[in-house]
């Protein structure tokens, strides 16, 4: 190895070991709260992809930082540099590499994130929430409870729920961002979700437990929201049994 | 006047055409007991007015004639009434195509503006949300089309027929006709707002763009005619380098920008129909009431996004194959080196091409399709980092032990290194399906990909003509305002979009009018940055306008670099080459003693091109 590519394999190393301080230092103001055992999965992974990201980036900004500093002329260079256009063990290096990563990043968290989430959907479900998009409203129905809500989506901390989303006219999507979750609404067919909710709370503390159409729908699409709120389970049963029942 | 007249005649005949066209529309709407639409008259309408633009603009005199046998007439004008005519020398479809979208370019800059400003605060601030909705759509697709067509109708069109030792493109009047295709483009997307404007974005997805308002017929239809330009060019393109190669320009020596041109026109000629088929369906779905993407009657709207991203994936790769060109050939040059694993890079060129005709599901990762399909895209998907490397593996190989030399196209070039590299990473958070469930649709999506096409294509484009604008102009600009403009460019396009994937992850929708309080800080950061980046165009177009008009004369090869254009004088002569060069070596022979690229007169003396 030259010294000068052993300068910059140093120079990679500290600022590997910077970015990955960085890295899990501001992970916990970079993802925000957190409301569902699914979206721990799609935090893992990227959690994962930023640490598995940091080294690739470290690795060509010293190249350029180096090479910039080291190699720039002041004024109009006078001499070409030496005519190397290859270097094996380089460009083989290079692409070992960039292969094994793209491997490892496809399995995990790739592969071994899908698996978690069919795994955590596959679960017994303690609820089903039929959601229906038409613009701009969302219409809740608990359809094994006989109760429909256009105002919020209430839902039971703990529960894992099945979220059986539709649309009247145009494409609408359903995201809870603190949830993590989000499935399209498509006319003419119903596609699902779930969701296990691990903790209670309300849009009215975070506005990031809200349920969001997230497909542009027209001139409301960024109006077309409900508040969600997370209760006990005993809670939960109560605002049911408060609810008219519909047939 | 004189330069005028072909316009004229195009608009004349236009207006002819759609009174034609508008008139069978209104027929056919009675004739079938339609009520309730004017949109058949609007689509007839304008393809006859389409035809008949392009007839009365230059096509019959310059190609139809022919057609009935009569002889063609020779529009070609002299000085700068040309650039205003149908005309067939590819060095002024260059610059016709460069100006017009330099011009839509900033345009589509100043509708972001808007946009920001409208932003900056939670709640209303100075537009509707039917107004904010069109300005960002029209802004999403000018910028698209700036992407897809600035680098390839500008450079390709100026510089690739050099670049080879040729002396135009394969089919001249092909040329012109992709390139007059594109006013009706702009006038349709400029009418849009008059019709109830358009809300979709660029991706016009059913069923609402069969429902909205009549401004996304306009849109519709710009889409399509400027599809049929990009499959015209693409045509255009392979076929020059496949047939016009001066004598020993093998492929081996070919530069590495014709290589990103005839790669992404692979692209556009097979991919563009696919768009254009979905476009169809969805005008035939609103003027013909069909139903191909209507629930109700049988139709699927999934159907759609499958159609759409079969080409619009494809499509970066028309934008970004071209940049990768500019800026490998701009950092051999400015290295002076040899470019590094060329034949790699060729190769994963064509790998791109591949690969980016496989991976277009990834952009429905929560669109409800089946579920065992999402692993497979995601495969494919993140494949593309491997290729994507070798551009960066060439790009620092080439720079390692060079003598950089640290002009503007330099900076620029370096800028795009980063930024690209930025882009390029998130990109793989959107391809892992976990992580995108959540980021899809957000402003995360948004930061990615003005990170690979601002960050990306334009700066290409910047490097490209800071590049060749000595060689375009035969002028030279001016070198301190062009370091102001890539360190202020450079700067605040990073202070601007670096925020929006915190944006994204915490809970902003992409495509909104409005978000809620909580995010009002951040997005008045990004506001105030956008307008200072918004300024720093200021200072380019201030350059590029003076300089062209009074910049000190430009050398034949300022840079002194080893390709072809930069073997002729500054701006070309009219027929590039006054004999055809014999290429006789590689274009890229940094620092080997006598390495020659081509000889420019075969015939007389040695005149040769060496390292400079
Ligand atoms: C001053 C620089 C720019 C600013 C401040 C800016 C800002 C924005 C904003 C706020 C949006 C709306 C995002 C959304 O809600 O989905 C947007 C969308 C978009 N922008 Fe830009 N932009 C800039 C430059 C560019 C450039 C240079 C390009 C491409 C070459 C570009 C391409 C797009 C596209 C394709 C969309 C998507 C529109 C859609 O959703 O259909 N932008 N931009
Ligand atoms: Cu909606
Ligand atoms: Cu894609």
């Amino acid at each position: 190895m030259s010294k000068q590519f052993f300068i910059v394999v140093i120079l990679w190393i500290v600022l590997t070991a910077a970015g990955e301080a960085l890295v899990i230092a501001l992970t916990p103001f970079l993802l925000p709260s957190r409301a569902a055992l699914e979206g721990q999965i799609v935090d893992d992974a990227f959690r994962t992809l930023m640490m598995l990201a940091v080294p690739v980036l470290a690795f060509v900004v010293a190249m350029l930082i180096y090479s910039v500093l080291r190699f720039r002329r002041r004024g109009e260079p006078t001499q070409d540099g030496p005519a190397m256009r290859s270097h094996g063990p380089f460009i083989a290096g290079w692409m070992l590499v960039s292969t094994a990563l793209t491997i490892v990043m496809i399995v995990h968290p790739g592969i071994t994130g899908m698996n978690a989430l069919r795994a955590q959907a596959g679960k017994d479900v303690d609820l089903v929430v039929q959601v229906e998009g038409s613009r701009w409203n969302w219409k809740i129905t608990y359809p094994q409870h006989k109760v429909i809500s256009r105002t919020e989506l209430v839902l039971p901390v703990d529960g894992h729920i099945r979220f059986e989303v539709s649309s009247t006219d145009v494409l609408h999507a359903f995201w809870i961002p603190s949830f993590r979750m989000k499935i399209d609404a498509v006319p003419g067919m119903m596609t699902t979700i779930y969701a296990t909710p691990s903790k209670t709370g309300s849009f009215s503390s975070d506005h990031k437990i809200r349920l969001q159409c997230a497909e542009a729908c027209g001139i409301l699409h960024d109006k077309m929201m409900v508040p969600v709120r997370v209760l006990e389970q005993k809670e939960f049963e109560t605002w049911l049994s408060q609810q008219v029942k519909v047939d | 006047m004189a330069a005028l007249t072909g316009i004229i005649k195009g608009l004349i005949f236009a207006l002819i055409g759609f009174i034609f066209g508008g008139g069978i529309g209104f027929l056919l709407i009675n004739a079938a007991g339609r009520s309730g639409t004017n949109e058949p008259v609007i689509a007839l309408g304008y393809l006859f007015a389409l035809i008949g633009w392009l007839f009365g603009a230059g096509l019959w005199d310059a190609w139809g004639r022919e057609w009935v046998g009569l002889p063609a007439r020779k529009l070609e004008v002299n000085g700068w009434k040309r650039y205003f005519r149908f005309c067939t020398n590819h060095k002024v479809i260059g610059v016709q195509y460069l100006v017009t979208f330099v011009f839509l370019f900033l345009f589509a800059g100043l509708l972001a503006m808007l946009m920001r400003t409208e932003l900056i605060a939670p709640g209303q601030t100075i537009m509707g949300p039917n107004t904010y909705n069109t300005t960002m759509s029209l802004h999403g697709i000018i910028m698209i089309a700036v992407a897809v067509a600035t680098i390839m109708g500008a450079f390709a069109n100026f510089f690739l027929p050099i670049l080879i030792g040729a002396e135009d493109v394969a089919f001249p009047r092909v040329n012109a006709l992709s390139f007059w295709l594109l006013p009706p483009v702009v006038i349709l997307l400029l009418l849009t707002p008059l019709f109830g404007g358009f809300d979709t974005g660029w991706t016009a997805y059913p069923p609402l763009s069969v429902i909205n308002a009549t401004g996304s017929l306009f849109f519709l239809m710009a889409f399509i005619t400027f599809g049929i330009s990009s499959i015209l060019g693409g045509l255009n393109f392979i076929t020059t380098v496949i047939t016009q190669r001066a004598s020993g320009m093998t492929w081996g020596r070919l530069p590495i920008f014709a290589w990103g041109i005839f790669t992404a026109s692979m692209i556009s000629l097979t991919a563009t129909s696919f768009v254009a088929v979905g476009l169809i369906q969805v005008v035939l779905d609103r003027v013909a009431g069909t139903s191909f993407f209507n629930a109700s009657q049988g139709g699927n709207p999934l159907l759609y996004e499958h159609i759409f991203w079969f080409y619009s994936h494809p499509a970066v790769y028309i934008m970004i194959l071209p940049g990768f060109g500019i800026i490998l050939e701009v950092i051999t040059h400015f290295s002076r080196k040899p470019l590094f694993a060329y034949k790699w890079v060729v190769g994963s060129f064509f790998f791109i091409v591949f690969l980016g005709f496989i991976v277009w599901a990834h952009h429905l990762n929560t669109s409800g399709m089946s579920d065992y399909l999402y692993i497979p895209f995601m495969v494919t998907t993140e494949l593309i980092s491997i290729p994507t490397g070798v551009v960066f593996l060439s790009a620092l190989g080439t720079m390692w032990l060079g003598r950089l030399w640290l002009r503007p196209p330099m900076l620029f070039a370096l800028g795009y290194l980063f930024n690209f590299l930025i882009g390029g990473v998130t990109g793989i958070f959107n391809a892992d399906v976990p992580t995108d469930i959540h980021l899809h649709d957000t402003y995360f999506i948004v930061a990615h990909f003005h990170y690979t096409m601002m960050g990306g294509v334009i700066f290409a484009l910047m490097a490209g003509i800071y590049y060749w604008f000595p060689k375009l102009t035969g002028r030279m600009y001016n070198e301190t305002l062009a370091k102001v403009h890539f360190w202020w460019m450079f700067i605040m396009f990073n202070v601007t979009f670096i925020p929006m994937f915190w944006l994204g992850i915490n809970g902003m929708n992409r495509r909104v009018f409005d978000y809620p309080e909580a995010l009002g800080g951040v997005n008045m950061f990004v506001s105030i940055a956008a307008f200072l980046l918004g300024a720093s165009f200021l200072v380019f177009l201030t350059n590029m306008v003076y300089s062209w008009l009074r910049g000190p004369v430009a050398e034949a090869n300022p840079w002194r670099a080893r390709t072809l254009e930069w073997q002729i004088s500054s701006p070309p002569p009219e027929e590039n080459f006054p004999e055809p060069p014999q290429v006789v070596g590689d274009p890229y022979g940094y620092g080997i003693p006598g390495s020659v690229h081509a000889v420019l007169n075969p015939a007389g003396s040695a005149l040769n091109t060496g390292g400079g």
